[in-house]
């Protein structure tokens, strides 16, 4: 089942006067379960794809289903709520909250849900720590961490809500080759453990053997699929 | 919502020195708005209970008999009670008080004094009000409840700055000098039987008697009252109405004399009428009365002089010129009231006086009328009332003039004036509150409410620009956090609130700590001691100190006011900044 349709997507961002078109009208289809990296070198388009795939960008044109809701039509409070529950974002910059620790960073997303217990959200925040390899680092602040672990903070919160995306918008982009390979390597596992679908883009061909399937893109168009 | 206010918290430690900055102003604001809204209403508490309460009663019913403001007397005590009973519900307190000037000599000093009556322990000075008083007047010898002991000659009580003026100790002697309320110079001795220090340099002026000893040499009898003071519940929501009811319920009626008009031996019962001599009542004379003899004016300015009605001038055979006494019974004691008068004047028929009723220029009637107060009403049947619809009515004196509500303290003042210069016969009646009679005072405690609100006008402005400042600078600052916590899925409101929490937060805890700080400051300010006798701004000190009144109510209400302007000065920037677009601000760099 596909877990992500795209039809016709286009996207145009006004830049002063001129109009430019980063999406010039994409189909995708991404199934359920799906490791996959969309490549492409910068300004291709890859964040704006993300973007919109992950409910935090609007489409210009075209259609975009995310589990088989058509997300272009839903107001501010649904598309939030769209976020809270089906997706997950891994960033470039790590973007964790800087006043909090790991525990609460990964803690985050429930808090914002109102639907588990304490104690329940606490039991899941501690596990995923766990998974990601940083239980000795659990009241640690995200300045106290390195890159690379701030990234498997990262990991571990966008899996917290056991959405059914993850994107990951150049993951590895801001880490040492090595730890980049690590961090691709727990995407990876956790994709196994809790099958979810996991999209990352990457301009570095490098990295492509990790993924399952790969999508090529440039100017905004799809050029290949594999 | 928990998890809200501590990321609030935590973001207000992370940016230290801005939070410290805005908090300190807010927090000086707020101190210096407690400290001045606690020192303007200590100052009113001063003024409303101790020194207005004192000075002028929170509701007065003054009198003024012939014009001279020396002479604050009624005769009828009782009545006035009465109608103050009726009026002012839940009066807690009527004090007579009398102040009168008077040369005073000690031990070979001499200095002029003013002679007031009190009652220490009078009817309502409950267990409250004697504690009060034992403050304000703190005995330093003798005692103060002696001024009521019988067995010392006139006892009296001083502050002790007048007994060193006076050179003079417990026990010695004073001899004053005053004019008693029928005009006449007289002298007394006072034995001093307490030295106090009073709380307030405005008590240390007079000397104090008992109101009965001041009575008694001013030459009240037992039914005639000086000055009322009221004290009430609630001084400042109800003095005014209190007042103006007061006010209405002492309309005077008019007033009657009914007597035996004796003639040659026999006698015919007849009622006495005062009529006014102003000029308008004058011109009421002469176009709604006819006369068979003379005209209006020289039949009333003469002493004594009467105008009787023609059916009178029948039954009796009096004729212009002749003599008549008049008799009648008091209303207190035993002793008759009467007066000798000289007819000049008879009222033909159709002046709308015909019956046995006698006219008596308004000098020499209440002259009569408040030397033996009459028993008759004109509430009672008597020889002759009246009909009020014609046209001379109005020029038929009352029991006593009432004077309008004066507004302020000048109305207060150029109605003495008036009293003074028109010489009007009738005891005047003035009711007054405080806010009339102390309006200067009054004016104080605006200004210093104006300093109040100047205060919250100079806070708003401070907490307006720090605010918004503060919240740029911050919610720049923060763009990509507000991002990724969008992205997460955290929805618009909760941003916003989350801003209006940080801010709300800090407001609070500077207010709080600026209610410490302000505190603090009154503690150490009302340890320091002024010194009162020179300085005339002393009368609003209390024992030398600086009185500070906060009230938890006025205190919370800062508070909350200052949260609440912090908040909604933020909600702006707040809503601005979690309305940003969870994309843009992602890729927002600095
Ligand atoms: N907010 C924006 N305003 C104007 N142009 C934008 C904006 N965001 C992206 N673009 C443009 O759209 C194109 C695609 O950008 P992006 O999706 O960020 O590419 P990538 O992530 O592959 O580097 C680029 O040419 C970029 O300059
Ligand atoms: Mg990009």
């Amino acid at each position: 089942m596909d877990i992500i349709d795209i039809k016709g997507l286009k996207k145009n961002y006004a830049l002063g006067s001129t109009t430019v078109h980063a999406l010039r009208g994409v189909d995708l289809t991404i199934a359920k379960g799906d490791f996959m990296s969309i490549i492409g070198p910068s300004g291709s388009g890859k964040t704006t794809l993300l973007n919109v795939i992950g409910c935090i960008d609007n489409a210009t044109e075209g259609s975009v289903k995310v589990s088989g809701r058509e997300i272009t039509k839903l107001n501010d409070r649904e598309i939030t709520s769209m976020r809270l529950h089906h997706i997950g974002f891994i960033f470039q910059t790590f973007n964790l909250i800087p006043v909090l620790d790991t525990l609460e960073n990964v803690e985050f997303p429930l808090l914002l849900m109102r639907k588990l217990s304490k104690q329940d959200i606490r039991k899941r925040a501690e596990k995923l720590i766990e998974e990601v390899g940083l239980r000795e680092y659990i009241k640690h602040r995200p300045a106290e961490l390195s890159g690379g672990q701030r990234q498997r903070v990262a990991i571990a919160r966008a899996l917290v809500t056991n959405p059914d995306i993850v994107l990951a918008d150049e993951p590895t982009a801001n880490l040492d080759s090595v730890t980049g390979e690590q961090i691709l390597n727990l995407m990876k596992e956790m994709n196994r453990i809790e099958n979810t679908t996991f999209i990352f883009s990457t301009h570095d061909a490098n990295v492509l053997k990790y993924a399952r399937s790969v999508v090529k893109i440039r100017d905004g168009l799809i050029v290949k699929e594999a | 919502m928990n998890f809200l206010f501590t990321i609030s918290i935590r973001n207000l430690f992370r940016q230290r020195r801005r939070s410290i900055l805005l908090g300190s102003a807010i927090a000086i604001g707020t101190a210096v708005l407690v400290l001045a809204n606690a020192f303007a209403h200590g100052i009113s508490e001063v003024l409303f209970n101790e020194i207005v309460s004192y000075v002028s009663g929170h509701v007065s019913v003054s009198f003024t008999k012939g014009g001279n403001a020396n002479n604050q007397v009624f005769h009828d005590g009782a009545r006035i009670r009465e109608i103050i009973n009726k009026r002012v519900p839940n009066v807690k307190r009527v004090d007579e008080a009398i102040g009168v000037f008077a040369r005073a000599i000690g031990n070979a000093k001499a200095d002029n004094v003013i002679l007031v009556g009190m009652d220490p322990s009078g009817d309502g000075v409950d267990e409250k009000e004697a504690e009060k008083l034992a403050k304000n007047f703190k005995e330093l010898e003798g005692h103060f409840a002696d001024l009521a002991d019988t067995t010392v000659e006139n006892p009296v009580c001083l502050a002790q700055e007048k007994a060193k003026t006076l050179n003079v100790k417990l026990h010695d002697v004073v001899r004053v000098r005053f004019t008693d309320i029928r005009g006449q110079t007289q002298a007394a001795r006072l034995t001093i039987v307490c030295i106090m220090k009073p709380s307030n340099v405005f008590m240390a002026a007079p000397v104090y008697l008992h109101i009965k000893t001041v009575k008694r040499l001013l030459g009240y009898s037992s039914n005639d009252v000086p000055q009322l003071y009221l004290s009430i519940e609630n001084p400042r929501k109800d003095a005014k109405r209190f007042a103006d009811s007061l006010h209405a319920g002492l309309n005077p009626p008019l007033a009657v004399i009914d007597g035996q008009l004796s003639v040659h031996g026999s006698g015919v019962e007849v009622t006495l009428l005062s009529l006014r001599t102003d000029s308008a009542s004058l011109a009421l004379v002469d176009s709604a009365m006819k006369f068979s003899a003379r005209t209006a004016a020289d039949s009333v300015n003469p002493k004594k002089a009467v105008i009787i009605s023609e059916s009178l001038s029948k039954i009796t055979g009096l004729q212009p010129d002749d003599t008549c006494t008049i008799s009648y019974e008091g209303k207190f004691g035993d002793e008759p009231g009467g007066a000798r008068l000289i007819v000049t004047a008879i009222a033909a028929a159709g002046s709308g006086i015909d019956g046995q009723v006698v006219l008596v220029n308004e000098r020499d009637f209440y002259k009569t009328f408040y030397d033996v107060w009459p028993k008759s009403t004109v509430a009672v049947n008597g020889p002759f009332r009246p009909d009020t619809e014609i046209g001379i009515y109005k020029a038929f004196g009352g029991e006593w003039l009432l004077a309008p509500r004066s507004r302020t303290t000048r109305d207060v003042m150029k109605l003495y004036r008036e009293i003074a210069q028109k010489g009007w016969k009738a005891i005047v009646v003035d009711v007054g509150s405080m806010y009339e009679t102390a309006s200067m005072v009054l004016n104080l405690e605006y200004a210093l409410n104006m300093i109040t609100a100047a205060c919250v006008m100079v806070l708003f402005f401070i907490i307006l620009i720090g605010v918004v400042n503060t919240l740029r600078m911050t919610i720049r600052e923060r763009t990509r956090e507000i991002g990724t916590i969008r992205a997460i899925g955290m929805q618009c409101v909760d941003v916003r609130n989350s801003f209006l929490i940080e801010t709300g937060l800090l407001a609070l805890i500077s207010a709080l700590s600026g209610t410490a700080l302000a505190f603090v400051t009154m503690f150490g300010l009302s340890q320091l001691t002024f010194k009162t006798d020179a300085n005339p701004l002393g009368m609003l000190l209390v024992d030398g100190h600086i009185f500070f009144a906060p009230t938890v109510l006025a205190v919370c209400f800062f508070i909350m006011l200052i949260v609440g302007i912090a908040v909604v000065t933020a909600y702006f920037p707040a809503r601005h900044a979690a309305k940003l677009s969870a994309a843009e601000a992602l890729r927002h760099f600095e």
